[in-house]
Parts: structure tokens; sequence; C-alpha cells
């Protein structure tokens, strides 16, 4: 057995950290503080190639895989994006690049990942709906086919990055959810022109205030006899949950590794407080009721990392990696969580300063354990999925 | 046109440096190496000057084996191959034999234009130009913020205390420029990937025609008679204002001939 990281993934290491070695943690509160996107950094990562890593090589790209995206996503978020401004990275690197350059039509992919690879083109995901979270499959925005056209109604919520996106990759259904047998059958992904169909009117969004991951905003969505060609299916129609578990996992994956990243950064300010920090005439780090919760943190935090690498090993080997990518989502997202709560209680009252980025980072660090999926719902497959306990729903 | 670029790896300053007890050299294997900050700005400068001009950039480097970390970054840049001098006998060589060893090699491999970062972080001699120019009998142009390539001449814009000197010459010549001359480019993911498969060349002091009487801590000209650790931070002078703070400022200033 090799743990070696490929040189691929090496290099993606160091490349990204070199960028962001420019740009420190004050940058990024700043960043969250303004409300804004990470502009300086995200043209670096353009021009370096950075963002189309997943994008093959013939458009262009880096012609890498879900493990380079993967080991990108932690480094920029270890950097001091923390766990929600390193979503910033999943939303075209991810879900735009990997998605059509497996699914995506020849034409779907000659006309959009050339401005992917070249980090000119960004997209956004839109799957969940006010009253179809965690229960994706109920979706109820519906695609009719009208000719060559199909005609979308509904409304998502939580779509983050719309502001920004040229293209949408949105989940409809072309047979209703409770007309559909199997529940998977009848799901149909669209690419969608965000700027055109908003200038139609035939799309709009408000974005919800939101108490972190400022960086990027997140969004209502409204579809209102929104017209696509037939085009622009991502794969078959009524086949889309094909699609969606390629979506879905890798979203898994690299929202771990966002939460992985997150986890380091608070774990090294924690670190470097309890060093610095002197109380009763000694540093604060040599009480173990200090150093024994960071210490547990690296452990978490080196545990989740092994099945995180393994989950995008296996998604990049085309084999099964569900039980993996949700294994590191819980794991990644509980070390991100430990160690901000850890940093928190090291830096006592100062934690609470928002001079100190300790409050950022345990506010990026709670969304994880909920988004993209709970952690009750990760539990639920690896209970029901992997052990074959009994359904409860 | 053949661009070298002198590059050196050095101890990362965001890190403790250490001499050696023994021979009182730098002790390169108790920090990481990394590479010359201004080195950067050299290679950035060669690479512009090679879009601009066309030509190709070598990447010298002299140090011990875990240089090629250096070296692979500059190749990451977009340098086209290196030549890696490394040999023990040039361990502990000071600024004027490393610069015969350079000149020796330069000789060797050949070129238009040398182009130096004007200093090291770890020795900051800042002689290495003036001295190679010397040794290879070359026009030195020195500290510059811009430079200009026209047929077989050169200009540069060296920075000076008064502003700037506009100095001419002609190729092959020596140049060192400072951090105002660009922007160095990041390494992008394909400059990486590819950098591993340029051609790096070693070269002992055999190759170069290095004569080994010449180099290394033992036939260096200059000599560390011997080092201490700096001593910790005395407590400062605490001025209390009563009023007359300012005062009592402009005094201590005064008697420490800073105003």
């Amino acid at each position: 057995m090799d743990f070696t990281l490929p040189e691929s993934a090496q290099a993606v290491q160091r490349g990204i950290a070199a960028v962001c070695a420019r740009y420190d943690m004050d940058y990024w509160q700043r960043c969250e503080a303004e409300k804004r996107w990470p502009e300086e950094v995200w043209a670096e990562l353009a021009k370096g190639g950075w963002l189309g890593l997943a994008v093959p090589e013939e458009y262009g790209g880096g012609g890498q895989g879900l493990l380079e995206l993967t080991v990108a996503t932690e480094a920029l978020s270890a950097s001091g994006a923390a766990g929600g401004s390193a979503f910033t990275y999943v939303l075209t690197p991810g879900f735009g690049a990997l998605t059509l350059a497996r699914h995506g039509s020849p034409e779907q992919r000659a006309a959009l990942l050339p401005g992917l690879a070249a980090g000119e083109v960004e997209t956004c995901f839109a799957l969940t709906e006010p009253d179809a979270g965690s229960n994706a499959l109920a979706i109820s925005t519906s695609a009719r086919a009208d000719g060559a056209e199909y005609v979308i109604n509904g409304q998502k919520i939580w779509i983050t990055g719309v502001q920004r996106a040229t293209w949408m990759l949105l989940v409809t259904r072309t047979i209703p959810a409770a007309e559909a047998k199997p529940r998977t059958n009848g799901l149909t992904v669209f690419l969608v022109n965000v700027p055109e169909a908003v200038a139609a009117g035939q799309l709009s969004y408000r974005p919800i205030p939101k108490m972190g991951a400022n960086t990027t905003p997140s969004n209502m969505v409204f579809f209102d006899d929104l017209r696509v060609p037939a085009t622009s299916v991502i794969g078959e129609v009524h086949a889309g949950a094909v699609v969606l578990w390629d979506i879905l996992n890798p979203e898994r994956v690299l929202l771990a590794a966002s939460a992985l990243g997150g986890a380091e950064v608070a774990l090294r300010v924690g670190v470097a407080y309890a060093k610095e920090r002197e109380v009763f005439g000694r540093a604060i780090g040599s009480n173990q009721a200090i150093a024994f919760p960071l210490a547990r943190v690296k452990a978490r935090i080196e545990l989740a990392r092994l099945t995180l690498y393994k989950a995008a090993w296996l998604f990049d080997r085309g084999l099964p990696c569900g039980t993996e990518a949700n294994i590191a989502k819980l794991a990644a997202s509980e070390a991100a969580w430990e160690a901000a709560d850890a940093a928190f209680q090291t830096h006592g009252g100062m934690a609470y300063s928002l001079e100190y980025p300790v409050a950022r980072l345990l506010t990026e660090a709670r969304i994880g354990k909920v988004a993209p999926v709970t952690e009750e719902l990760l539990l639920n497959y690896l209970a029901t999925q992997v052990l074959g306990l009994p359904r409860s729903f | 046109m053949n661009i070298v670029v002198c590059v050196k790896q050095v101890p990362d300053t965001a890190t403790e440096r250490k001499l050696r007890s023994d021979d009182k050299t730098l002790d390169r294997d108790a920090a990481d190496g990394v590479i010359n900050e201004l080195c950067e700005y050299a290679v950035e400068e060669a690479l512009r000057l090679k879009e601009a001009h066309g030509g190709e950039v070598t990447v010298l480097t002299m140090g011990p084996d875990k240089a090629t970390d250096t070296i692979r970054k500059a190749l990451a840049m977009g340098a086209d191959k290196a030549v890696h001098l490394v040999d023990p006998a040039l361990h502990g060589s000071d600024a004027l034999s490393t610069s015969y060893a350079l000149a020796q090699t330069l000789k060797k491999i050949g070129f238009d234009l040398v182009i130096l970062g004007s200093e090291s972080t770890d020795a900051r001699t800042g002689m290495l130009a003036a001295m190679l120019a010397e040794r290879l009998g070359t026009p030195q142009l020195t500290l510059a913020n811009k430079v200009e390539i026209s047929g077989a001449g050169i200009t540069v814009q060296r920075v000076t205390d008064y502003g700037f000197d506009k100095v001419e010459a002609s190729l092959p010549a020596i140049v060192s420029v400072v951090e105002k001359i660009n922007e160095p480019r990041y390494p992008s993911f394909k400059g990486i990937m590819a950098a591993k498969k340029k051609q790096v060349q070693t070269f002992g002091i055999a190759d170069a025609e290095i004569d080994a009487a010449q180099v290394g801590v033992a036939n260096a000209w200059s000599e560390v008679a011997d080092f201490a650790v700096a001593p910790p931070r005395a407590a400062g002078t605490v001025v209390k204002d009563e009023g007359d703070g300012g005062v009592k400022t402009a005094d201590y200033l005064a008697s420490k001939k800073f105003i």
C-alpha cells in the first residue's frame, strides 16, 4: 500500500498553497465582513489553471479528477478561507467541470468546458427546494416537453452562486415524484443559461441573509415558464438520477475537503494561541485541559483525511464511493466543528471578539454539519444502506 | 537569446536560521529551503524577455542536493532547463569563490544574458553580479528595475538613492534585478507538471573545470570568526507622559541622534 499522493495531487497542493500564501487570514476575514467574492484569489486560480483541473486536456483543462479537486479544495480552505468560503471552489470546478466532463453531450462539452477551464465561465447547481431538502427525490420543480423545448416551473432554495453563474445545473422532475417508479426515475437535469433566463423574465432569485459563508450568496430561485431547448438536457431525460449521484457524491467529498481544511485552520489558530498566550506564568497550552482537545482534533483530522482521499480515489476509478463519501463528510464536518470549538475554548473570552478569526471559523464549521446534507442523513445512509438496519422512513 | 538565471536556495526566513558549530557555515539542513525571493523576480524577468524576444531560459543553481526543489520551482514558472552545480567541495564557498564557480560553469554552458536577484536573504552580500561580470569580462548592469533589449544592446534602469540611472551596454552582459522590476508569476498547474520532465543537468567541479583549491570553506577569503545567539531584547525605556511626553520623546530621540 502506497500512501504517497500522485504527483498531480502534490502539484495541486503546492500550487494552490503558493497562490494562497499571499492571502492571509485577514484577507478572508475582510471578504466575509464585506460580503464579497475573493476576486483576487479567484483571478490567480484562473490564471494558473487551478479552476480547470477536472476539465479534460483537449478542452484546455488539467485532465485531472476528483482527487486533485479534493486536494485543491482542502488547500484553499486550509489557507484561511475555511469551510464556507472554500465552497466558492466547489461551484464551478466541481459542479460544472466535473459533471460536464462526465455527462455532457459533445456539444455541451465543446461549448462550456473551454470557458470553465479558463475560469471565464462559472456554474451553480440547483436541487433543493423549500419542501425537498433532505428528501431530494421529492422535488416538485417540473419540466414539461413542448416541441423542441422544455417549460420549467417551480422554486429552489439555498442555491449558492447564482449571481456569478452563467450556467445553472438544474434538477427537475419530468415525471412527478408521486408517479415515479422507482422514485429515482423521472428526474432530468438541465443546463440553464442564467443571464438569458433572467433577461427573459423566466428566472428570478433573491439572496437569503445568512450567518456565514457570505463570500458567495445563497438564494431562493424562482422559475416561471422558463423555456430551455431540449438539447440542454445533461444525460438522458427521466434518467437524471445517474447524473445527480455523480454530482452529489463529489459534492460530499469536496465539502468534506472544505470542512477538513477549515479544521486545519482552526487547529493552527488554536495551537498558535495556546503556545503564545500565558496565564499563571506559563503558556496555556502546557495545561492538558487545553492541549488534549487540540491533540484530539489532530487525530480526527488525520482520520477524516484518509477516508476522504479514499472516496475521491474510488470515484476517479469509477468504483462505488457512496459509503466512503458519506463517512468522509461525517468525519470531516465533525472534525471541523470540534476544531473550531477547541480553538474557541483555547481563546477564552477573546474568541468572542471579531478581531480574532475564531468566531468566523466556528460559523463556517457549523454549516458543515447540516449542508449539503445533514449528519442525520449521513448516519441514516450508513445505518440502512451499509449496515442493513430497517428504514425508519 | 540564451538567458541564464542564477537562482539560489536559501533557508526559509520564517524559520529559525542557524550556523553550524563545526565550520561556522550556514546549517542548510536545519531549515526548510526556499527559492530566494529576489531570484523569483530574476526568473520572471528572464521569462518576459524570452516571451518578447524568443530564446531559451536556463536556470543555474549552485547548492546541495536539496536545491533541486528550488530548481523545479523555477522550471515550474516556465524556465526551459536547468544546470545544477553540486559538489561537496563547494560547501562553505564564500561570495568570491561562489562567483568563481558560477563563472566557470557559465563559460561551459554559454550565455547572452545572465540575470540574478540583487542579493540573497541569507548572506545578503549583493556582490555576486559584479564579481561575475569581472570574472567573465562582461558589462555589469546592477540593481535594475527595468530591462530592455534591442538587437545586441541592453538598457536598464538602475535604481539609485536619488532616482535612477539609465545604463546601456552590449550583450553578453550580467544584470541584477530589484523587486520593483515585476510581479513574479505563480507556477501554473501545467507548469508544475511540465517541470518534472524538464532537463536538469548536474555539474560537479570537474565538469565545470573548477579548481578545488579555489572553492569551499577552507579556501574562502572571508571567514566567520565567531558567532553567538542574538541576545534577548532588553527592556525599553518607558517615557511617562506627565504633560511633557512630547518633549521627553524628542529629547530621547535627540540623545540617540535620530533627530
